[in-house]
């Protein structure tokens, strides 16, 4: 699920950068150390959508260097158990297959795989039902249901299911 | 408000799903003495016979240890089942609670020297009735749910062990486990390759492959749930039965005191028709003092034409003397005519001229109609042949005189609530059996009870609950 919030961030800028473009070699900092990062609490940083405020900088002893606390606005991702996804498989094994819906990993084991559906080995393992209508590879679109996730605090991975109704496979890229 | 539903519901809900809890201190040898299974059991039947009760007097009355007691009630209350007050009182304070539960002079010989110059911290339990219908509900449905989840793989986290070093790991770890080489997982600390769990226990089970074991696995839980659902059946149907009925809802500890002390003084004022003290001697209940559910109200009809004194005698009497089931009753025993059940007839009899009236449904009927006559006629000879069934078996086991004694009991298919109290309890001390006093549901409404259970084992065409004689699954 996606969250627009407010965080905040102590940035250390090095005094090279302390001029005319200050305020924007701030936010360019930002976005180049907080974007694409994942915390365990709020999910992962999809994009900075705006500065609330920049506080009073802060001088480091010693070092020169100072600290600006930042308050900004971003779109996080974080997904939970029950949501639906739709991602895109990456990974197809015996034991079933990974996917990734943008920054997330998940793993559909095979027995949540429906049970008409049989492992086929070879360059290009698939999951294949009998009549072979409907095959998940690598790079096939499916639609899964996330049943557990897994939190730390720099990275969250994900177990789902796509044995229930309207789940599975949403566009086969062989077909297409 | 009746409380009736709900106490069958404990009960059943107490022989479901406590029946095998035991509440044992870590340290205890695990000898077969010590084995308290059904302490539960024996513990929730007799709350459901009470309101608030002091902690120390429950033991008293189930002749167990206050400590023994205390740990079976800590575990109901995490259960949910049971709500608990602490409070640090004196002497005055107890006499508070005393007169509360209308026994204020004969029912405590306690050490009160002591007491009143010390404050002593007494716990007090009771029932929550609604906590409990919510409690069994939310357990019912959880069971089903994990049954039903398991049964179409839905939500469950696979698991894959490691052959060679045992390590468990689960989905969730998928990402750790996966090696570039082949499209198995590997164990992290010995890269062997894992196993995922069903195959496992299909492996273990002889099958080969996937199928058969999945097909297996299937089949077992479907019966599991099957089992489920006509085990727990009675419980579920006194569940729906109890929905729509109001909660018997006795507050805190402090505004149920306050309740029954003005109810007594109400009822003292009532033309000394129920005098507090006297009905509570004849209660006789080893010296407790509790009001009882059903006997809290009654109601005396004063249309006949005697003195009301002796109406209210005769109640008393017949309610202070407990009638012991037939097979209870055992060569040695002191009884009087009385608890053997002999003179209840005639007693009875007369007493219809004086109408009295229970005010809980099930002990409307007294049996004071032919037909209910002839039943019990038919129920004595059923009795006096068990009774010498009995003494066969006593013969050929003399040794375990209690062991027969369950036999034959479970042979009956009795009430288990019964059996349960009575020889559970009875496992538990070891006095000699002739002057046991033991503890009894109120009489006239169990003695009733048990006629009508054991009816239907007689008479096949007695239509009624038969969701009395559940035989549950042990183990
Ligand atoms: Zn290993």
């Amino acid at each position: 699920m996606f969250f627009h919030i407010v965080l905040e961030r102590n940035m250390q800028l090095h005094p090279r950068h302390f001029g005319r473009n200050l305020r924007d070699n701030i936010v360019a900092k930002l976005m180049k150390d907080v974007e694409g990062t994942c915390s365990g609490r709020h999910g992962f940083v999809v994009a900075i959508t705006g500065i609330e405020n920049i506080g009073k900088g802060l001088i480091r002893d010693g070092t020169g260097f100072v600290s600006f606390p930042v308050k900004y606005q971003c779109v996080v991702f974080r997904p939970f158990k029950g949501e639906i996804l739709e991602a895109v498989v990456t990974m197809v094994n015996k034991m079933g297959f990974f996917a990734e819906a943008g920054p997330v990993q998940i793993f559909v084991s095979n027995h949540l795989i429906p049970d008409d559906m049989e492992f086929q080995s070879g360059d290009m393992p698939n999951y294949t039902t009998s009549d072979g209508s409907v095959k998940i590879q690598k790079d096939s679109e499916v639609r899964l249901k996330i049943i557990g996730t897994r939190v730390d605090a720099t990275e969250i991975f994900c177990i789902g299911t796509i044995k229930d109704d309207f789940l599975g496979v949403i566009n086969d890229p062989a077909a297409a | 408000m009746s409380v009736e539903p709900f106490n069958k519901l404990v009960k059943l809900a107490a022989r479901a799903f406590y029946d095998d809890i035991t509440t044992k201190g870590d340290n205890q040898p695990k000898t077969g003495r010590s084995d308290n299974r059904g302490i539960a059991v024996v513990v929730l039947d007799a709350l459901t016979r009470r309101q608030w009760v002091r902690e120390e007097d429950l033991a008293k009355d189930l002749k167990l240890h206050s400590k023994q007691l205390r740990r079976t009630l800590r575990f109901f209350e995490e259960e949910k089942l049971v709500t608990r007050d602490h409070r640090r009182e004196t002497a005055k304070g107890a006499k508070i609670y005393s007169a509360a539960v209308a026994a204020t002079v004969d029912g405590h010989p306690l050490k009160e020297g002591e007491e009143k110059v010390k404050m002593h911290t007494h716990s007090y339990c009771c029932l929550d009735y609604a906590q409990i219908y919510d409690v069994i509900r939310y357990r019912l449905h959880r069971m089903k749910k994990k049954l039903k989840d398991e049964l179409d793989n839905k939500n469950t986290v696979q698991e894959y062990i490691c052959p060679n070093c045992g390590k468990r790991y689960t989905a969730l770890d998928a990402l750790r486990l996966i090696s570039m080489e082949d499209e198995f997982f590997h164990c992290e600390s010995c890269n062997g390759e894992l196993v995922a769990e069903s195959d496992k226990l299909a492996a273990q089970e002889g099958g080969d492959g996937d199928d058969n074991a999945r097909r297996r696995r299937r089949e077992k839980l479907k019966d599991m749930l099957q089992n489920l659902e006509v085990q727990l059946k009675p419980l579920m149907d006194q569940l729906t039965r109890v929905k729509d009925l109001p909660v018997p809802e006795f507050g805190t500890l402090h505004a149920w005191e306050a309740r029954a002390s003005a109810a007594v003084r109400a009822a003292n004022g009532d033309a000394g028709a129920i005098d507090p003290s006297k009905s509570s001697q004849g209660l006789g209940y080893g010296g407790t003092s509790l009001p009882f559910v059903g006997d809290t109200k009654v109601e005396v009809d004063f249309s006949g034409t005697e003195g009301k004194g002796e109406n209210i005698k005769s109640e008393t009497e017949s309610s202070s003397l407990k009638v012991l089931p037939p097979w209870m009753i055992k060569e040695g025993m002191k009884l009087t005519k009385e608890q053997r059940g002999e003179v209840k007839q005639e007693l009875r009899m007369d007493g219809s001229s004086a109408a009295v009236e229970f005010s809980d449904d099930k002990k409307a009927t007294i049996e004071n109609d032919d037909k209910k006559n002839i039943q019990d006629e038919y129920i004595k000879a059923y009795y006096a042949a068990l009774l010498k069934k009995q003494q066969e078996l006593d013969e050929a086991a003399k040794k375990e005189h209690e062991l027969s004694n369950t036999h034959s009991l479970n042979g009956v298919s009795d009430t288990t609530s019964n059996r349960q109290v009575g020889i559970k309890s009875k496992r538990d001390e070891d006095e000699g059996d002739d002057d046991v006093e033991w503890e009894e549901a109120p009489v006239a409404g169990n003695s009733n009870e048990n006629y009508k259970v054991n009816d239907l084992n007689v008479q096949a065409d007695a239509s009624g609950d038969d969701e009395d004689d559940i035989d549950w699954e042990e183990g």
